[in-house]
């Protein structure tokens, strides 16, 4: 474990460092913010006094250099817009950001693995053909056209919930379904076709021919082999919400990090937009090892190697390397 | 024997449930990082703004989005404009006079304390407007107000205050009057939740999600209606809209007339002008005949009817009515493509090359269909014979096309731009946008800057009649815009509260002004 832990810290340092560089870089390409910080009849003498104390007038490289030397010591900057330390803006931001796409993404898993499953038992029945159309739809609907409808819909012509804000358990309820739509309508598609593959093995048959019962089947023997595509594709999706939540935040005035990242982009706020990237980035490195760890978990096939316990959790270990696990059937009773 | 799958027991299946009902219930009660939800209230008035005030600091309140929640409210100045008359009215001082050509002298009010307890007096007022026009802290309403210009302060006693300027300046008191004045704090760093001597003081600010001010209780003027304010944002103006139909807010600011607040929704003349303007020392716009021809070409009627249903009217200049310097005399240039074709023609038979392409330049999101009013800005002088182009650019982009240094490698620009003037006086809007070196003009002439150099000078009626003229020369000698919209702002408000919007509700809402429906 240690030793996965240290390799994969090791080969995302390089990522993480380069989008941090192109960010710091790119930022800067687009121009001095004075105007935008300064009334819009300041002087030329104004305008160069924000410039030197802001350092934008000094060279890409030691602007940059500065920059990484204050990271060393934990220094992300300040807002541009508020003053405020970078570092404590994204870190105030960003659980909120965590709160709605987990929640999101623990329904849509939830909810794909039971439709999912649902229409693999009966392919091309009515579950199939509705989880078909949800996929197709979620495809096509853009959030932002969704937010606004469930806005109209939910909270003007029925009055069920509010129309936006953070307040109360009701809140929650059109930002995450907004946002639900899409992961949802993808990962029913796998669990669905993972499902399919999975009952029509032979280990499924053997089941069926003791006597489980299809609650059983499905849940303890099919379900189990088809987690680890879904569980991939949902670590996927869950960062695309970290990240794509900015249209869903902004409506919804959720305090998250991706609106936040969306106003320093068009503030020009630097060190801000760098924090919330750094973070973000942080953040995708560790789920994506909890996405690994969780996938090792379910299929021993893929543990690191020397690691493999000898009572392996995975049903797959009927279908895993013959040469390590022998197969016996019972044919009696 | 068959190999099953490995079991998860019983219990362990139990603590994952409970783990994650848990999670989902914890985080069903409330959101990171934001604080308690007030709910409703009868004593709280509940505003949603556009965004969300980037600082609270009293010498940055000339911007919109600061301004709005601090002047006035948390703090005052010295002296407050009347939007309706333009009246200057006493507000923390009780009176001044101008005792010589540069010396004004302030009586300030006393038995005033600010929100901590402390004294505001003549040494106070004094802090506050030094470290707002003469530091280096990069206010912004030293950059609006008073430019490279310093002032000299001088406290005679606790409540009186001399402020001499650097020249004569006639409408110094006018430009005091957009200093809000801060208990005294560190000179060298600008304060994000400041100390004033306002009805309101700062409760509670949940950065990203919510700001509370609860009334002053040791308030020196009356006290308001409501005890506390929330103010929350929303980008979308149909969030903000939906917010007042739903009960959830009781005024939206910045709403359009397509935001769905419907009844709700109030207009009202928010001193906004919308105009063109022009690089006129670029070819060929810097044939005036071409900017005539630009103005016969604008059927500003029409976008006025079809953008705005009317709400907006054609703008006639660049001030508003009830500014100091409007000219009543002047009226919007009529359409007329048969004249703006032959002005063309006839520049394009003397030389000027009029096949050149002209780009409008118009800032996203700036005002309420700004795209649709390039488009049709777009066909109308195309059907002159001008061959336009359009580039709508976001704001950081769009502010290197307005303000100095100017883009001027590509070729001919004419900017869509909105001015405001909220001061009441002209010299605001030319010492921006007329003069040959203002930040936000593009050419001019000397004999133009003569002309508003001498009417900055005058004082009353003269200085009435000096801008007023020096308006018309424009119009007629340089052309430097032109003008197209006189515009309105939309206020939702809900039938729960009383509340008359005005020409500064935009940039200055009272909140001692919103008193509770009967």
């Amino acid at each position: 474990m240690l030793t996965f832990l240290r390799r994969r810290i090791v080969s995302s340092a390089l990522p993480l460092l380069v989008v941090v560089l192109g960010v710091f870089a790119l930022a800067r390409l687009t121009g001095n913010p004075a105007s935008l910080y300064l009334p819009l009849n300041a002087t030329a003498e104004m305008r160069a006094n924000f410039t030197a104390k802001y350092g934008f007038d000094d060279p890409l490289l030691v602007q940059m250099a500065h920059y990484f030397g204050g990271v060393l010591r934990l220094d992300f900057g300040e807002s541009l817009r508020t003053g405020e330390s970078a570092a404590a803006m994204a870190l105030r931001a960003f659980p909120a950001t965590l709160q709605l796409a987990g929640t999101t993404m623990l329904l849509a898993v939830v909810l794909a693995v039971i439709v999912g499953s649902w229409a693999a038992l009966k392919p091309n029945g009515i579950a199939d053909r509705i989880s078909s159309f949800v996929s197709m739809a979620a495809a096509s609907v853009p959030d932002f056209w969704l937010a606004i409808m469930g806005i109209w819909v939910f909270a003007i012509t029925l009055g069920w919930v509010p129309t936006s804000g953070v307040g109360g358990a009701t809140s929650w309820i059109l930002p995450i379904a907004t946002l639900l739509l899409r992961p949802f309508g993808v990962l029913v598609q796998i669990v669905r076709g993972a499902m399919v593959t999975s009952l029509s093995e032979p280990y499924i048959k053997l089941a069926r021919s003791k006597g489980a019962s299809e609650f059983r089947v499905v849940t303890r023997h099919a379900l189990r082999n088809a987690a680890a595509p879904a569980l991939t594709v949902a670590g996927d999706l869950t960062v695309s919400l970290v990240n794509g939540a900015v249209v869903v935040e902004s409506i919804f005035g959720w305090p998250g990090i991706g609106k936040l990242m969306i106003d320093s982009i068009l503030q020009r706020d630097f060190a801000v937009l760098q924090a919330a990237v750094l973070l973000t980035a942080v953040s995708i490195f560790i789920l994506n090892i909890l996405i690994d760890l969780g996938y090792a978990g379910l299929d021993a096939r893929v543990r690191p190697a020397g690691r493999r316990k000898k009572s392996s959790r995975a049903v797959s270990a009927v279908a895993a390397e013959p040469k390590e696990r022998k197969i016996h059937v019972q044919t009696t009773p | 024997m068959m190999s099953s799958a490995p079991k998860i027991s019983g219990r362990a299946r139990m603590t994952i449930a409970l783990a994650t009902g848990s999670v989902l219930a914890l985080t069903g009660c409330s959101v990171a990082n934001t604080g308690t939800s007030s709910g409703t209230d009868s004593d709280t008035v509940r505003i949603v703004l556009p965004i969300e005030p980037t600082t609270l600091e009293p010498c940055d309140a000339t911007l919109s989005s600061t301004g709005v929640v601090v002047r006035s409210n948390i703090t005052e100045p010295l002296i407050e404009r009347d939007p309706t008359s333009g009246d200057l009215e006493p507000l923390l001082a009780t009176s001044w006079e101008q005792t010589s050509d540069t010396e004004w002298t302030f009586t300030l009010r006393e038995d005033v304390t600010f929100q901590d307890g402390t004294a505001f007096n003549a040494e106070a007022a004094a802090f506050a407007i030094d470290r707002a026009v003469n530091s280096d802290l990069g206010c912004d309403v030293e950059g609006q107000m008073f430019g490279d210009a310093d002032v000299a302060l001088e406290v005679v006693d606790d409540t009186t205050l001399k402020i001499t300027t650097e020249a004569p300046d006639p409408v110094l008191p006018l430009r005091i009057s957009f200093i809000e004045i801060g208990a005294p704090t560190d000179a060298s760093a600008k304060v994000r939740e400041p100390i004033g001597t306002g009805p309101y003081a700062i409760g509670q600010w949940d950065a990203g999600s919510k700001l509370t001010l609860n009334v002053n209780e040791n308030y020196w003027g009356d006290a308001p209606a409501f005890k506390t304010a929330e103010y929350q944002w929303r980008s979308e103006g149909t969030v903000r809209a939906a917010m007042v139909t739903r009960g959830e807010a009781d005024l939206a600011l910045s709403l359009s007339a397509d935001d769905g607040a419907g009844d709700l929704g109030l207009n009202y003349p928010n001193n906004e002008t919308v105009a063109l303007r022009f690089s006129g020392d670029i070819a060929p716009l810097d044939d005036i005949r071409v900017r005539e021809a630009i103005n016969y070409a604008i059927d500003r009627t029409g976008i006025t009817d079809s953008l705005y249903a009317g709400a907006s009217v054609p703008a006639d200049q660049l001030v508003p009515p009830g500014v100091v310097g409007y000219n009543d005399s002047l009226k919007p240039w009529e359409f007329d493509l048969a004249k703006a074709k032959d002005l063309v023609a006839a520049a394009k038979a003397d030389g000027v090359p009029v096949d050149e392409k002209i780009t409008i330049v118009a800032r996203a999101d700036q005002f309420p269909k700004i795209a649709q009013m390039t488009e049709v800005l777009q066909e109308q002088l195309g059907q002159a014979g001008l061959n336009i182009e359009v580039k709508i650019a976001e704001t950081s982009v769009g502010l290197q096309y307005q303000v100095r240094p100017f883009v001027l490698d590509e070729g001919a620009i004419a900017m869509i731009v909105q001015h405001g003037n909220q001061a009441g006086d002209a010299s605001f809007s030319t010492d921006s946008y007329m003069t040959s070196q203002a930040q936000m003009s593009m050419f001019g002439s000397p004999e133009f800057d003569a002309l508003l150099a001498d009417a900055a000078t005058k004082t009353g009626d003269d200085r009435q009649v000096a801008f007023a003229d020096a308006l018309a020369y424009e119009r007629d000698n340089l052309v430097q815009f032109a003008y197209i919209a006189r515009m309105s702002g939309v206020i939702g408000k809900s039938a729960a509260v009383n509340y008359e919007p005005n020409s500064l509700s935009g940039d200055e809402l009272r909140l001692a002004e919103i008193t509770p429906a009967s």
